[in-house]
């Protein structure tokens, strides 16, 4: 029976973290590159962390008699982004019929997905400065934003929800003689309307997030009671307004979460 | 509702999904009354959005090659976003393995971080940037730090639940043995949520590019500002090269960062 002897590896460190610390290093004169070119210093930074927490014990003292005038830019930005997402689900229905392999022949599919690329590559907020600068401010510009903007997102989910179905079901419908009309119906809508539904509410819960920013720059709403505050020093009232997004941001999650449970639980099936 | 397949073509079902489609219709309908918000402006309007696309047709492209402050301000905005998820990730990461069941014992500094996480997951970054734009002045400086706290609260609390779903066996097996808790973070740990933790960021990047761009508008530089700028001084030929250049940015960005995610996910290096 010979000893069996157990000797440790001893690697050098470069060789042992050689692959976590040369990127980290690489990483970090990068990030010099970057901190110059933001202008970041460090003596800065902490003034600025120290300066705006003095600021915010400051400035968050909410005043309790603005938030009856908040109701009705809080309804309206609920409003913005109920709307935009109903209008926008619609339309990446069509796009998303257009997208999918299953349906499309493959060039309209090429050239459907590449659009909805596109329209995901541009920010949301771009979009709506575009509108603004056509049809002038107001939620007309802000609906139409959010519309556009969740057609990217949710077109390619829902076409890729399209093209995961049963090929036999849908053969199925064709075989007992139902039109091509029919067959999208009965066949296609039909047996996804859950993750349809599933994923509009968590687009419409993205859409509360986004009509504060999109509100700020022109479609009204919360938003823009916030902005407008706060670059007015009203800070009592940017305080109100804070409280109230916060509160509209909570809830949308809440009711999103809770449908969406619904929906996982058979409710719409 | 036994049996979900058989009720979807029942009366009863249809009429279910009639009703709360009627509801999802009249919600829509009286919200759009509610703003003023009326469809068919759409139609009898769209000569604007024409117009506006005629006036900004073509993008004034030479634009982005002869003025020097637009490749600032593209490097301003790739900057923040970097810094933003570098500086937003490493906290992040921290404040997970604060925040994680498996990695911190005690319960109260674990509630403690998870509030932070979850009221910095809530605000709206638009207050953010106009609390640092009036705290640290107007510029790219601002945008990262509000980048570097939109960053840390999605972030963390992903990072969390990523940590918390690690296999428990191995750090069961080395704890066994006599290891301590930094050793059990170090050798079971941290060699399972590398790889992950590492893609997320790649995707924090691409996501903050967009998030920077935005940003700007309210008074943290970039690209961002340039566009606003181009549009509220109706120089509509810039803006529309600038939207290109945007959209060019943030799709090269998205297939950078997929392409490491996957070559990273794919080898598994980083173990």
């Amino acid at each position: 029976m010979n000893e069996i002897s157990i000797k440790p590896v001893r690697l050098s460190l470069l060789r042992r973290y050689g692959r976590v610390l040369l990127p980290l290093a690489g990483l970090s004169i990068l990030a010099q590159g970057a901190a110059w070119v933001c202008g970041a210093r460090w003596d800065l930074f902490f003034h600025g962390i120290a300066d705006s927490m003095r600021f915010l014990v400051h400035i968050l003292i909410p005043e309790w008699d603005a938030f009856t005038d908040m109701l009705q830019p809080a309804l309206t930005s609920v409003f913005i982004a109920l709307v935009g997402t109903v209008i926008g689900t619609v339309f990446s229905l069509v796009f998303a019929l257009l997208a999918a392999s299953n349906i499309a022949p493959a060039w309209l599919r090429q050239a459907t997905r590449f659009l909805l690329g596109l329209e995901r590559a541009l920010p949301e907020i771009i979009i709506l400065l575009f509108l603004v600068a056509a049809f002038g401010l107001g939620p007309f510009a802000g609906v139409l934003a959010l519309a556009i903007g969740s057609i990217g997102m949710l077109g390619k989910l829902i076409a890729d929800a399209i093209e995961e179905l049963d090929p036999v079901s849908i053969d199925a419908i064709a075989a007992i003689g139902a039109s091509r009309v029919q067959v999208i119906l009965f066949g296609v809508i039909q047996p996804i309307i859950p993750s349809i539904v599933s994923f509009a509410l968590f687009r419409f819960e993205y859409g509360i997030r986004l009509s504060v920013y999109l509100g700020a720059v022109g479609a009204g709403g919360i938003g823009l009671e916030l902005y407008r505050s706060f670059t007015m020093l009203d800070y009592g009232r940017a305080a109100t307004a804070l409280i109230v997004t916060l509160i509209l941001v909570f809830l949308s999650e809440w009711v999103s979460n809770f449908l969406r449970k619904k929906i996982k639980g058979g409710r719409f099936q | 509702m036994k049996n979900p397949t058989i009720d979807v073509l029942s009366p009863a079902g249809y009429r279910r999904r009639a009703t709360i489609f009627l509801v999802i219709a009249l919600l829509v309908a009286g919200a759009s009354a509610f703003m003023g918000f009326d469809p068919t402006m759409l139609f009898t309007e769209f000569h604007y959005v024409t117009d506006l696309f005629n006036s900004m047709s073509p993008p004034n492209l030479n634009m982005i090659w002869h003025d020097e402050t637009i490749g600032m301000a593209v490097l301003e905005t790739v900057s923040m976003a970097f810094l933003g998820t570098l500086i937003g990730g490493g906290f992040a990461m921290v404040l997970a393995f604060l925040a994680a069941e498996n990695t911190m014992p005690s319960l109260p500094v674990r509630l403690l971080v998870r509030l932070f996480l979850s009221i910095d997951r809530v605000i709206p970054p638009l207050f953010i940037i106009l609390v640092f734009v009036s705290a640290v002045g107007l510029g790219p400086f601002a945008g990262m730090l509000s980048l570097v706290l939109s960053t840390m609260g999605t972030f963390g609390q992903l990072f969390r639940e990523i940590i918390e779903n690690t296999d428990p066996a191995p750090a069961d097996a080395i704890y066994s043995v006599g290891a301590t808790r930094a050793q059990v973070i170090r050798y079971v740990i941290l060699p399972q949520v590398a790889p992950s933790f590492t893609a997320n960021l790649f995707y924090a990047f691409d996501l903050n590019i967009r998030v920077a761009i935005s940003l700007g508008i309210f008074g943290g530089g970039g690209i961002g500002f340039q566009i606003f700028q181009a549009m509220r001084l109706l120089h509509y030929h810039d803006a529309l090269a600038l939207i290109l250049l945007t959209v060019v940015l943030i799709v090269g960005s998205e297939k950078l960062s997929d392409l490491l995610r996957s070559r990273l996910l794919n080898r598994g290096s980083l173990k």
